[in-house]
């Protein structure tokens, strides 16, 4: 755990942007990722590619 | 297209446009208020998404035919064709606005993590809130790289929370949650926390609001957090086993910045709490433990610091920091008789019952416990084992306990810290009932929560008095404050303006529920 209480935060904040924003806004490192469902949201064809891996 | 009940459903597709759920549920309220709308979605195309809207009567064949994963829909149901255009081109506005408001602009915002990790060197967590069933593919990718993980989704099955954690552990790496709302790690509050001060009490909680309450009043009290972890409600069950609660303890234990250490959560399962009383036995530090309605004689046995309440937890910790006894008293519970005299005197003989409208989950059990055995019959949507269960989650019955943040009030709303309209309306609803004499409520500040929660139900307080008078009752209001002056509600300002309309407000939810409970007693 010392890689996280004894060194600066740095966030990957995936989802709600609301998230990073507010971190920003307080000076913290943070990196938006803007999300969105893989396989264009096809459930279908995201269990197959899964069961391709 | 014309819908059921003769109005109108139209829609609009916005292709290759994303924005988050948050974001989307806030529109989707706003364009529900205007003119002539009677139902509203802005919503993504997804497969389930669209099942949502088949289902609630805004269906198209645009929607059906166009709509994708990569598209907005505004789908709306207003009274007529005119009226549902005009809302579509209002929503469009909205839309575009946010484009311009956009306080990541300007910055580089990648698609995956994958191009994240590789712009952001040194990143050592990760904040997740996508759906609940993407968040395994995620969240493996993340601790594969060896970032720490929070989980602010629900709906992760307990079989991929239970491989996430135990990866986790081989890697010592911490995974919070999922369903974890609130952490503060090394000084910076993540996704529902209050602004705190920094200082030497660690607390690791398997409750979320129950965090926010004891870091909020060690701040209150002058003290401060070193580090907030949250683990998620699960994490205490025999399946999981405590993994992130033991790891967070450790690592509490291990920190040189930490001196006391508080345990909220609810009973954990007999071998979690047997493992975590265990490694608090041995550790050299002052571990206070608040497990809510637990066996207070098993963690004094253990060499811990046992706490009732949320209140008592966050005064051991203050007493510990400053060198002082535990056994000062400060959190013993005390009822302000002249205030409890004036309340009493505002209910009519027919008014006998609580409604308790709570938006923490963890506040909201609070309450349970210290009413148990003190009001009956009880009825709530918690597990507990003196409540009844509600028929109807949306009808009060005798006395009764709502947590509004359980999953039958939040699927596709947003949650109601963030967006109080539903508690507003039932305030309303609780004032009709004659035998209503106390409505009790929780306000929880802290970053990304309705900017004014104090305002907001004065507003439904206000319409609800209105309706008591006019048949010539009085209703109690009791509430609780859950935050700090440094919060961006700033807790007095908030305090103050519930006081100046006659609102009763306590220092803690302990305290608000003691109110009460006197309140009740004959």
């Amino acid at each position: 755990m010392e890689n996280l209480f004894n060194s600066e935060l740095k966030v990957i904040n995936m989802g709600l942007e609301g998230f990073a924003e507010t971190l920003k806004e307080r000076g913290t490192q943070v990196l938006h990722v803007r999300w969105q469902p893989p396989a264009m949201g096809d459930d279908n064809l995201l269990n197959l590619l899964d069961k391709l891996k | 297209m014309k819908g059921a009940n003769d109005v109108f459903v139209k829609s609009y597709i916005s292709h290759n446009t994303f924005r988050d759920s948050v974001y989307l549920m806030r529109l989707s309220n706003t364009v529900r208020g205007f003119d002539g709308v009677e139902e509203a979605e802005v919503i993504i195309g997804t497969d389930h998404n669209k099942k949502f809207l088949r289902s609630g009567g805004l269906w198209t064949d645009e929607i059906e035919n166009e709509a994708g994963a990569n598209d907005l829909i505004i789908a709306i149901r207003a009274e007529n064709e005119e009226k549902a255009d005009k809302a579509i081109q209002d929503a469009l506005d909205e839309l575009n606005k946010s484009v311009e408001r956009d306080n990541l602009q300007g910055d580089f915002i990648p698609r995956t993590f994958e191009t994240a990790l590789q712009n952001f060197s040194g990143a050592n967590l990760a904040l997740l809130s996508i759906p609940g069933r993407y968040v395994k593919r995620e969240a493996d990718k993340i601790l594969d790289s060896g970032l720490h993980l929070m989980i602010f989704s629900d709906n992760v099955s307990l079989e991929d929370e239970v491989e996430l954690k135990k990866k986790a552990m081989e890697k010592d790496l911490l995974v919070m949650g999922p369903d974890c709302g609130t952490a503060i790690i090394n000084g910076t509050p993540l996704a529902f926390a209050n602004e705190v001060k920094q200082g030497i009490i660690g607390v690791v909680a398997a409750a979320g609001t129950g965090l926010q309450e004891v870091s909020s009043l060690i701040d209150t009290l002058g003290e401060g957090i070193s580090q907030g972890i949250g683990t998620g409600g699960r994490d205490i069950k025999n399946e999981v086993g405590g993994i992130t609660m033991i790891q967070g303890l450790k690592a509490l234990i291990n920190d040189d910045n930490t001196e006391i250490i508080v345990v909220v959560s609810k009973p954990p399962d007999s071998t979690v709490t047997e493992k975590v009383l265990k490694i608090a036995k041995e550790s050299k530090k002052p571990v206070v433990v608040n497990f809510l309605g637990g066996d207070l004689d098993q963690v004094s046995k253990a060499g811990c610091e046992p706490a009732a309440t949320l209140k008592e937890a966050a005064y051991k910790a203050v007493n510990l920091a400053r060198g002082k006894s535990t056994a000062t008293g400060e959190s013993d519970i005390k009822v302000d008789q002249a205030m409890l005299a004036e309340e009493k005197d505002k209910l009519k003989n027919g008014q006998k019952y609580l409604r308790a409208l709570y938006s923490g989950g963890t506040l909201a059990y609070e309450t349970m416990i210290l009413l148990n055995g003190k009001v009956s019959p009880l009825y709530a949507n918690l597990n507990f084992k003196n409540a009844e269960t509600l028929e109807d989650v949306y009808k009060s019955k005798a006395h009764t306990i709502i947590d509004l943040g359980e999953d039958e009030f939040t699927q596709g709303r947003l949650h109601p810290m963030i967006d109080p309209s539903l508690r507003n309306s039932r305030i309303v609803e609780e004032a009709k009932d004659p035998e209503t004499a106390i409505i009790m409520l929780d306000l929880v500040l802290g970053y990304n929560a309705h900017p004014d929660p104090a305002g907001s139900a004065l507003e439904a307080i206000k319409e609800a008095r209105e309706i008591a008078e006019k048949d010539g009752r009085k209703i109690s209001f009791v509430t609780t404050v859950c935050g700090t002056d440094e919060d961006i509600q700033n807790r007095s300002e908030q305090v103050d303006k519930l006081k100046k309309e006659g609102v009763i407000v306590l220092p803690s939810n302990t305290d608000a529920a003691a109110f009460v409970a006197a309140l009740l007693a004959d």
